[in-house]
């Protein structure tokens, strides 16, 4: 991770804070709705990055988040409602992972998917602190005393949030723990073997990733100001893993292409089919493109439209500069620095 | 005590249901070390099949072997479309192909069929039987006795045929099944074919109790606690783990909730436990992970470093 | 400092891999395990390392009972191993492996880890590189991916991060598999030098008889399980009973 690449991140986020203050409200809104599931995506990305399995309870988690925001908020707890949601939601996720934290990874998938049954069926009873099926009123996020009320701002806090943690995953892959990270998801015998302690290293995995799902889910909540469990299922959770697989595995900036598509396809196939009459199609329409593409990427691009794209890069560097009119005698930097 | 008969004998009925499924599971998972998430989704399109082909004029006892002949089909296919190129790939991702697969079909499903719930054809006479104080309909019977028939006769197929031998054998190390002469590919499409088979049938049967919809792909999802506590690869374990949840679910709607609920109400400003019943199966499978990971009937493995 | 290891048996299922085994092994020496295929040498070895939990008997370091201790707990204490096979761990260099070993060091005390927290990057990689990378002849090579390499320099690679972490016992598993006889030989030498320049003692699995006769200073012969002969590489050699073991010549 260069310096450089570091620098652009930065420069992104700032240009796209001051896209979302200037926009329209439903242009910022789904903004605010991308960076967010960009949020959730990263915090994915990691979890299957450190060790090796889906989780299918991504849904539930974000409820976790939600919920706890909304709770947190209107108990007055202001910006901190955030971190306290993420607080939440880590400790839910360890919770989760903690059954099958020594067994192999097949277990956790499971593991995960009775979690998201469970924790629906929590949000639909626990009507106290969820207010049950009808769902939990949540009042605006307050900002050091100033409430914000605007889409525009929701979007603007969301892409600082992306862009922190952001910097969060960067970092912590270039430590011990990231490297114990990558062992453990290459082979839990391996990493034993190596001496890495795989119990800590995959609880630590549930926590950054849990910590980051429930800021994403507080952020959710906080923007629709309503949570309610129909918006959590296993279909959100199903979401969530097309975003990491059409992003591709292990790669950051696929996660947040991944979360881009998954969360702009079904307005694309809205306007298409508001342009060619056909309304009622529509639904199925989504869900079949979505599982075919995790059925065609899986199969022929498993690392993803990131993989995708850099191979296409070359091609469209040339293709650009040929349009442009300039000689091209310059070889790719991908392909040189491949053969080191 | 007649209740409590009641209870439990409606709850072997849907639990046979269970159990088919859940051997499909297991049969799978024994011989390709995958846990297919689209069981749920081959017990939906069977169901709707058989929908489509009565519908079309076929008289229900030919539509329902048909619609069994389709699912075997359709079972190889997805096997050697999907699984096959996907051989080298880790476990993970084609676990997430199946999860693309359920997308798929309920996608298909939606388009044609639509997401109303339609009423399946009856294959039964209505009507209901007494038998010792207790009340069953028909359906209930003949869906029970079948599933638990259908299950323990593909538990004697594959325990004393000689296809049954070579599938466990294919399964048990597939190297040496080869080198004795098993094709082994074909022992995998056929374990996929009668996967979804059984998988089909169970959801033709589960269609006759409560209406043909979407949401019979869900019982997908259920039979995941089933295998747990069974066992991931025990047949016989899934088959009475099956059971064992059926009762289970029957005993919590009929007589844990209106307890729990009573005394939430006493105490607490709870007052509903909801759907109770289909969250104990899952409560379970948790508890089973911590307690006995190879579920009941399952065998503790060791890998090679 | 010293490995004490009695009756150590373990079984899978109805087999019994390992059948009351010992072992004595006191730095600073070189000890061979050697034996035919399937003698339950590796799994010997994993039973020390802490991956396997035998069924039976004891294994003392330094009079402290090691068995059902996980491996990161072994390293803690001093026991690092080496692997056969060595599996592409995606784009992890050469450094972030070794560092992985150096991040493992149980002999790092507080006011260590506080220093090097205010080290650069950079230092510490080159620090690194001195004291592991160079006397392995992999010092050119440190930022490349371990996938690129080839097998010899992959198993160079285990052997630094085990070294890494700073072993007082260091288990070897088939140091020289797979290499040519040249690459063992510059093998074996890099295993004496290390044994001489950091003091540990050293076992190791092997085959390859050339590099232990040459290596070793003791050797032990396994055969189905359990220990048949222990002794200098010249009784080794003269031994009938080995002789038999190995080439099936009658007693």
């Amino acid at each position: 991770m260069k310096s450089r690449h570091l620098l652009l991140a930065v420069a992104a986020a700032l240009f796209m804070i001051a896209v979302s203050l200037l926009v329209g409200r439903f242009e910022a809104y789904m903004i605010g709705a991308v960076a967010v599931a960009s949020i959730g995506a990263l915090a994915l990305n990691l979890l299957i990055g450190a060790c090796g399995q889906i989780s299918l309870a991504q849904g539930a988690l974000l409820g976790v988040g939600a919920y706890a925001a909304g709770n947190f908020g209107n108990a007055g707890w202001d910006l901190l409602a955030l971190p306290a949601a993420g607080v939440t939601a880590a400790l839910t996720s360890v919770l989760i992972g903690l059954p099958a934290l020594r067994l192999r990874g097949l277990y956790f998938a499971i593991a995960s998917l009775a979690a998201q049954t469970i924790l629906e069926y929590l949000f639909k009873t626990v009507e106290p602190l969820t207010k049950g099926i009808s769902g939990l009123v949540i009042k605006p996020m307050t900002l050091l005393g100033t409430p914000l009320v605007t889409d525009q701002a929701y979007a603007a806090l969301s892409v600082v949030t992306l862009l922190i943690t952001w910097l969060f995953m960067v970092w912590v892959m270039r430590t011990n723990l990231g490297r114990a990270f990558l062992v453990v998801r290459e082979s839990e015998i391996v990493a034993r073997g190596m001496g890495i302690d795989v119990a800590r290293t995959k609880l630590w995995a549930f926590v950054a990733s849990g910590f980051f799902v429930g800021i994403a889910g507080a952020l959710m909540g906080f923007t629709t100001r309503l949570a309610n469990p129909e918006a959590f299922g296993l279909p959100l959770s199903v979401d969530y893993v097309a975003m990491i697989i059409v992003g591709g595995i292990g790669s950051w900036g696929g996660s947040i292409i991944g979360a881009a598509f998954v969360v702009l396809l079904p307005e694309l196939i809205q306007r298409l089919g508001e342009f060619l009459n056909v309304p009622n199609v529509l639904s199925a329409m989504r869900e079949l493109a979505f599982g075919l593409l995790i059925i065609l990427f899986l199969i022929f691009e498993p690392r993803g439209l990131a993989a995708l794209l850099r191979r296409l890069r070359p091609v469209a560097i040339a293709t650009a500069a040929a349009l442009l009119g300039r000689k091209q005698s310059w070889k790719p930097q991908s392909a040189s620095r491949r053969r080191v | 005590m007649t209740y409590a008969l009641q209870l439990a004998v409606a709850g072997i009925a849907v639990g046979s249901v269970y159990a088919l499924i859940a051997l499909g599971i297991v049969l799978i998972y024994k011989c390709s070390g995958v846990v297919n998430f689209a069981q749920g989704a081959y017990a939906m399109v069977g169901a709707y099949v058989t929908y489509f082909l009565i519908t079309i004029g076929l008289s229900p006892v030919i539509g329902v072997l048909v619609s069994m002949g389709i699912m075997a089909g359709l079972g190889a296919l997805t096997e050697r479309a999907i699984l096959r190129p996907m051989l080298k790939a880790p476990v993970v991702a084609v676990m997430m192909v199946t999860l693309g697969l359920l997308i798929v079909s309920q996608a298909i499903c939606l388009a044609i069929w639509g997401p109303d719930q339609i009423a399946f054809p009856a294959l039964f006479p209505s009507g209901s039987v007494e038998i010792a104080g207790i009340f069953m309909t028909y359906n209930y019977v003949a869906t029970g006795l079948l599933s638990a028939l259908l299950s323990l006769g593909f538990l004697a197929f594959y325990r004393y045929t000689s296809i049954g031998l070579a599938q466990r054998c294919a399964a048990d190390n597939s190297r040496a099944a080869l080198a004795i002469g098993i094709h082994v590919s074909n022992q995998v499409s056929l374990a996929w074919a009668m996967s979804a088979t059984l998988a089909g049938l169970g959801g033709t049967l589960l269609a006759t109790l409560n209406g043909l919809s979407l949401g019979l792909a869900d019982i997908g999802l259920v039979a995941f606690p089933v295998i747990v506590l069974g066992g991931l690869s025990s047949l016989g374990g899934a088959f009475i783990a099956g059971l064992v949840l059926g009762v289970l679910q029957s005993f919590t709607d009929g007589w844990l909730t209106p307890i729990l609920e009573d005394f939430l109400r006493a105490h607490t400003s709870i007052y509903s436990v909801g759907a109770l019943q289909q969250v104990v199966p899952y409560a379970l499978l948790v508890l089973m992970l911590l307690v006995r990971p190879e579920g009941l009937f399952g065998r503790r493995g060791t890998e090679r470093v | 400092m010293s490995l004490t290891a009695r009756g150590v048996t373990i079984h899978f299922g109805g087999l019994v891999a390992v059948d009351g085994m010992d072992l004595d092994a006191i730095p600073p020496e070189i000890i061979g395990l050697i034996g035919p295929n399937g003698a339950g040498k590796t799994t010997f070895l994993n039973c020390l390392s802490g991956i396997y939990r035998p069924t039976n008997g004891s294994v003392l370091w330094n009079g402290e009972e090691l068995v059902g201790q996980a491996p990161h707990v072994l390293l803690a204490r001093g026991i690092a191993r080496t692997f056969q096979n060595i599996t592409s761990l995606h784009d992890l260099s050469v450094l972030d492996v070794v560092k992985l070993g150096s991040n493992m060091r149980g002999d790092v005390d507080f006011a260590d880890r506080l220093r090097n927290l205010f080290r650069s990057e950079k230092a510490l990689d080159e620090e690194l590189t001195e004291m592991f990378l160079k006397p392995l002849r992999l010092a050119d090579v440190a930022h490349q991916p371990i996938q690129t390499l080839s097998y010899g320099h992959r198993k160079a690679v285990d052997l630094a991060r085990a070294l890494a972490a700073h072993p007082l016992l260091l288990l070897l598993d088939e140091p020289v598999a797979g290499l040519t006889s040249q690459e063992g030989m510059a093998m074996a030498a890099v295993i004496r030098t290390v044994r001489d320049h950091f003091g540990c003692a050293v076992v190791m699995v092997e085959h390859k008889m050339d590099v232990v006769m040459d290596t070793c200073e003791r050797i032990v012969v396994m055969a189905a399980g359990a220990k048949i002969f222990a002794g200098s590489p010249s009784e080794v050699q003269s031994s009938a009973e080995v002789r038999r073991v190995y080439l099936g010549e009658p007693s």
